[in-house]
């Protein structure tokens, strides 16, 4: 089912050009220019998400976030032409899920917005990935492969978890030890590679000989991309 | 500080030093002349001196007073008399009731000093005994001032060292409010600079938007022809380098004004140079240059930094390699410590920066770096309390300083 995402920004030809980027990608869009429209349509119900341009002519968005918070407890982005750090924050700190600067590509909007989906409405028991020929049963904590059910510890769990909401990209082992531990990383290097060796067991048709889980020399790991069929 | 600006703050800090020291002089002047001035009672010695050796002995034992001189005395409601050698008084001139006949050597002694039966008294010595010259009573403040002359040679020094402490006050307090004088300008400067540049970044940032926007968009429209999706493409990258640019100049602007407060944290910097290394890989622009990373075995010390800016120095240089080198071209990204620094560096394989300036033109900061995505790095350094070196030749390089 598609998600329904509602868009408000004044500036006319920004807010068609976003419809147009979410709408190809496969979104169900709503779009307002103003606090009040955006209010109505939002009432109305079934908004999955929000994109709020945080200067709007009857309001700003900070405070029509909050209006539509108290409506209903939706994911919401914030786009904006500041980076202060100060704007940012307020952004942030109200609870917002992200906050994205002007001028954006089309490609950065799409990723970060399916990003925060999948952080938000991922909490669903029967949510699963395919990584391969492996599934993985993310609300048991487990991966499936060739009809056996294998459990994940949780230290495995936050591994695979950190590398898929990254999925692509390189993650540093410093990261990857923030995301498992608390406290500085010094000398846990180490065990993380311990905890890869036993994930890649799980998950690896030849652990020694990784497809998906891939070492990156010198920086960390990577989850290699999904093939395009 | 300008160079200008010293010598006018070090010529009103001196006026300001030469008035006081002129005003000070003036009121000591003053006070004396008042002093002088106000006493015109004629209560110098050698006047009362006078009179009293006019008293002379008659022939049959009286006492004749010149009548001018009596007048005189009477003039100021003074009253006078004469003791011998016996203690008793032989003479008088208007003495009052409750002034006695007779003196001992103590009482002598006490009026001297002080006064006759709250009288104030001036006594004048002659040859047949004391001449007292008596004025109204509260007329007078009498004083005892004895000092040991140990004491008195000190004194010269004490008012030149007060003086001085007085001056240096005086110095201080100017040196103060000149300072907060200038801070204020340089604080309504940097405000208006910050404002020109926030408004101006802020304004860029929406159509650029829409030209992002629209050149991906056909950029990745495969019903349009090969080359005309190609110049999208390089719309595309151009307004991304501007977007940089303009996050650049911004952060530049409030680094410069002292708006952007650190968010200092400790950090190790062996995580700085791994992430940004990732994130340049994840970004796609390391394309074709091999990155190399130089970090040593040993745990570097922790630094106190701001990681987001830090990560933005790294950033610059990397784009700044990758931008100016040919591909191929290894890229080494690294930290080590040395002394009382931490060294973040990027070096990079053929001369990276071009030219800024023709060669005969002077160049004052020599090495300094050209470009505000390098100034910018420079800023960085320096809010941390570090500075960044450049050097180019056959390889580019910037050393990173930072405290530890």
């Amino acid at each position: 089912m598609a998600r329904r995402i509602l868009i408000v920004d004044d500036e006319p030809t920004l807010r068609e050009m976003i419809a147009r980027i979410l709408s190809q990608a496969g979104y169900d869009i709503f779009a307002a220019a103003n606090c009040s429209e955006a209010l109505a349509i939002f009432q109305r119900g079934g908004i999955d998400a929000a994109i709020l341009d945080v200067m709007l002519p009857d309001g700003d968005g900070f405070s029509l976030f909050k209006q539509l918070q108290a409506l209903g407890d939706v994911p919401m982005l914030f786009l904006s032409a500041r980076d202060e750090d100060a704007a940012r924050l307020e952004g942030l700190g109200l609870g917002a899920d992200d906050y994205i600067t002007k001028p954006f590509l089309p490609e950065e909007l799409l990723l970060r917005l399916a990003a925060v989906l999948r952080r938000v409405y991922r909490d669903d028991d029967k949510s699963t990935a395919r990584l391969g020929d492996i599934e993985i049963l993310w609300g048991r904590s487990a991966v499936r492969r060739n009809g056996e059910t294998l459990a994940l510890t949780a230290k495995e769990f936050a591994l695979l978890r950190k590398l898929w909401d990254n999925r692509g990209n390189i993650v540093t082992t410093d990261a990857l030890c923030e995301a498992l531990w608390d406290g500085p990383n010094i000398g846990y290097d180490n065990t993380l590679m311990v905890h890869v060796r036993r994930l890649r067991e799980k998950i690896e048709a030849d652990p020694s000989h990784p497809h998906h889980l891939l070492t990156v020399r010198g920086l960390g790991y990577r989850l290699a991309r999904e093939e395009v069929p | 500080m300008k160079l200008r600006t010293l010598w006018r703050s070090a010529a009103l800090l001196t006026l300001a030093a030469a008035l006081f020291f002129a005003l000070f002089c003036a009121s000591v002047i003053a006070f004396t002349a008042s002093l002088l001035l106000t006493d015109n009672n004629n209560n110098t010695d050698s006047n009362l001196n006078t009179i009293a050796q006019s008293l002379t002995l008659n022939d049959d034992g009286s006492y004749h007073l010149p009548a001018e001189n009596a007048a005189a005395l009477a003039d100021k409601n003074r009253w006078a008399m004469l003791i011998g050698e016996s203690g008793d008084v032989h003479w008088q001139l208007d003495k009052p009731a409750d002034v006695p006949a007779h003196y001992e050597m103590t009482d002598v002694a006490r009026f001297t000093r002080w006064y006759l039966a709250d009288y104030p008294v001036t006594t004048i010595v002659r040859d047949d005994g004391l001449f007292i010259i008596g004025e109204a009573k509260g007329s007078i403040w009498k004083h005892d001032v004895a000092m040991a002359t140990d004491t008195l040679r000190i004194l010269p020094i004490f008012a030149l060292a007060s003086f001085l402490l007085m001056l240096a006050a005086v110095l201080a307090v100017s040196a103060l409010l000149l300072r907060r004088w200038f801070r204020q300008d340089q604080e309504r400067l940097d405000a208006v600079r910050a404002d020109w540049i926030g408004g101006v970044s802020h304004d860029i940032r929406t159509p650029l938007s829409l030209v992002m926007g629209a050149a991906s968009d056909l950029a990745d429209r495969p019903e349009v022809d090969a080359s005309a999706r190609r110049q999208a493409g390089i719309i595309r990258s151009q307004s991304l380098a501007i977007r940089q640019l303009v996050g650049d100049l911004n952060l530049t602007m409030r680094l410069e004004s002292a708006m952007q407060p650190l968010r200092r944290a400790a950090l190790q910097p062996e995580a700085l140079v791994r992430q940004a290394v990732a994130d340049f890989l994840n970004s796609g622009m390391a394309e074709g240059y091999p990155l190399d990373i130089d970090l040593p075995e040993t745990p570097l010390p922790q630094i106190d930094a701001d990681a987001a800016l830090l990560a933005r120095a790294l950033a610059n240089l990397l784009t700044n390699a990758v931008r100016h080198n040919a591909a191929g071209c290894t890229i080494c990204v690294g930290a080590r410590a040395s002394g009382r620094h931490v060294i973040l560096y990027v070096e990079s394989g053929a001369p990276a920066a071009p030219p800024a300036a023709p060669a005969n033109a002077l160049a004052p900061d020599g090495n300094a770096a050209h470009g505000t995505g390098l100034r910018l790095v420079t800023q960085i350094a320096r809010a941390h309390g570090g500075e960044a070196r450049f050097s180019s030749g056959s390889h580019f390089r910037c050393d990173i300083f930072l405290p530890i």
